[in-house]
Formats: C-alpha cells, structure tokens, sequence
C-alpha cells in the first residue's frame, strides 16, 4: 500500500493477493482514498505493535524456559550417576539390577 | 540465565562420561564413579540446588507480576511441595530432584497463566504466537513429568537400602 507519483498527481494504491498473485488496486487521490490511506496506516501500526508485544512475549517465555535447562540436565546426569553407581543399568527404559552386583 | 559454575559443569560431564562407560558394563569405571560420587557429589549437588533456588526465585518473581505478596507465597508453595515430595529423610539427590519438580511446576503453572491470559485478551492473539507458546509449554511439561518420574525412580531404587544412622546428634543417611 502506497502512494504513487503518476505524472503531475500521487495516487493511492493498495496492494493485495488474489489466487496467489500479487494484485496492485488504484485507490485514487480524493479524500476517500485518504480516508482510506489513513485506516489502512492505522491497522498496519496496531498491527506491528501487537507483533511486537507477542515478540517479547516469546522472547521472555523462551529464555525463562531454557534458563533452567542446562540445571535440568545436570541433575539428570548426577541422577543416572547415583542409579549407575549402585549398580543398576537401564534396559528397555526400565532400570535394572545388575546381576553380578 | 541460570549458569552453573563452570568447575560444576566440568566435574558433571566428568561424571556423565563415567556414568555412560559404567552403563555399557565396564566395572573399572563404575568403581571410580563411585569413588568420584562419594568424593564430589555433596559439593556438586549443593551447587545444583543453589542454581535450582535461584531459577525458581526467578519463576516466582516472573509470576507474581511484581507482586511481594504473591511472589512470597509462590516461592513458599514451591518450597513446602518440594519438602513433601522429598519425604522423609530424603539424600541430598532427593532434596535437589524434589527441588527441580517443584521449580517445573511453578514454570508449567506460569507458562499456562500466561496463555490463557492471551486466549481471553479482546484483540486475541495471532495463531502463530498461540502455537509457538503452545510448543514452549508442552516441551515444560515434558521436563516437569520426567523429572517426577525421576524422583520416583530414585526413591524407588534406592529408598529400601537407605539407612539411618545417627551420629554425634546428626542423621546420617547411608546409600548402598
């Protein structure tokens, strides 16, 4: 969506998709067109702001959630450590004694 | 970001190697496992717990929405699962297992506060924040269900050969 110099005037188009093409639309210059201008401005700026807030959103969730995942690993590897050490072993995703100890 | 020290990171995954070559059967790395664990593991746990303290002070502040009051009780809750989940004269391991579910339970209860409130703001969310929110949450929910079932197997395995002692006033307990 934009303005146009087309010879002595500046117009206004918008641009759409239809069936997978990329369509221009002639909107025109008058006080419709910048009406028009003025909402489609209006609806891309709530647009990028509301993409902005969910950004970070996302970007707070994502590192509150990986901030404990090197935490996460290591009491696994102690935990497995502690099972393995006393003599068990994993089979099949079951832990298991051992025979021999 | 929750950083172990970096002395704790390396004797971790000094100890992860050993545990894998122990796992496929070989008996000179189990005995220096249990030398190492019995060697190193109060200081590495008790390093794990301080970071496990210190995310879940981090979960509690991000949910209270700069409430005192409300961090307070959510760090208090978390503490009182965590004790009771640990039982009754629980290891250290238990203590810092018990720790790591009841720190998940605060991220999974944050994180699913958090979508619903998305859900019933009036403008809505667009469909690709709602599924990428989506992910993060079941990928917790995964951590948090593994690391219960952790907890039991740990309590499971090696709660019978536990035993109590004590000595000098202090209960000591003994892992076979």
């Amino acid at each position: 969506m934009a303005w146009e110099r087309r010879g002595d005037g500046v117009y206004y188009y918008k641009t759409e998709r239809q069936g997978g093409r990329v369509r221009k639309r002639y909107i025109g210059n008058g006080e419709l067109a910048h009406s028009i201008a003025h909402a489609d401005e209006t609806r891309r700026r709530v647009w990028a702001e509301r993409k902005a807030i969910e950004r970070a959103e996302l970007d707070e969730a994502r590192s509150l959630a990986s901030a404990g995942g090197e935490l996460y690993e290591a009491v696994e590897v102690l935990a497995v450590a502690e099972l393995v050490a006393s003599g068990y072993h994993r089979h099949k995703g079951q832990w298991r004694m051992r025979r021999r100890d | 970001m929750i950083e172990l020290p970096e002395g704790t990171r390396e004797r971790i995954h000094e100890l992860q190697e050993l545990s894998d070559k122990a796992e496929d059967d070989d008996q000179g790395a189990r005995q220096e496992l249990r030398r190492r664990l019995a060697q190193e593991a109060p200081e590495v746990v008790a390093r794990c717990s301080d970071s496990a303290r210190t995310y879940r002070r981090l979960l509690a502040k991000r949910s209270s929405g700069s409430s005192p009051l409300v961090q307070e009780a959510i760090s208090e809750r978390a503490r009182r699962m965590a004790l009771e989940l640990a039982g009754e004269n629980p290891t250290p391991l238990e203590v810092l297992l018990s720790e790591r579910v009841a720190s998940l339970w605060v991220l999974v209860e944050l994180q699913e506060a958090l979508l619903a409130a998305w859900y019933y703001k009036a403008e809505g969310a667009s469909p690709g924040f709602v599924l990428q929110m989506a992910r993060l949450q079941e990928s917790s929910n995964r951590r948090y269900l593994g690391a219960i079932k952790t907890l039991a197997q740990v309590q499971k395995l090696q709660g019978p050969s536990r035993v109590q002692v004590n000595i000098g006033g202090n209960q000591v307990n003994v892992s076979r």
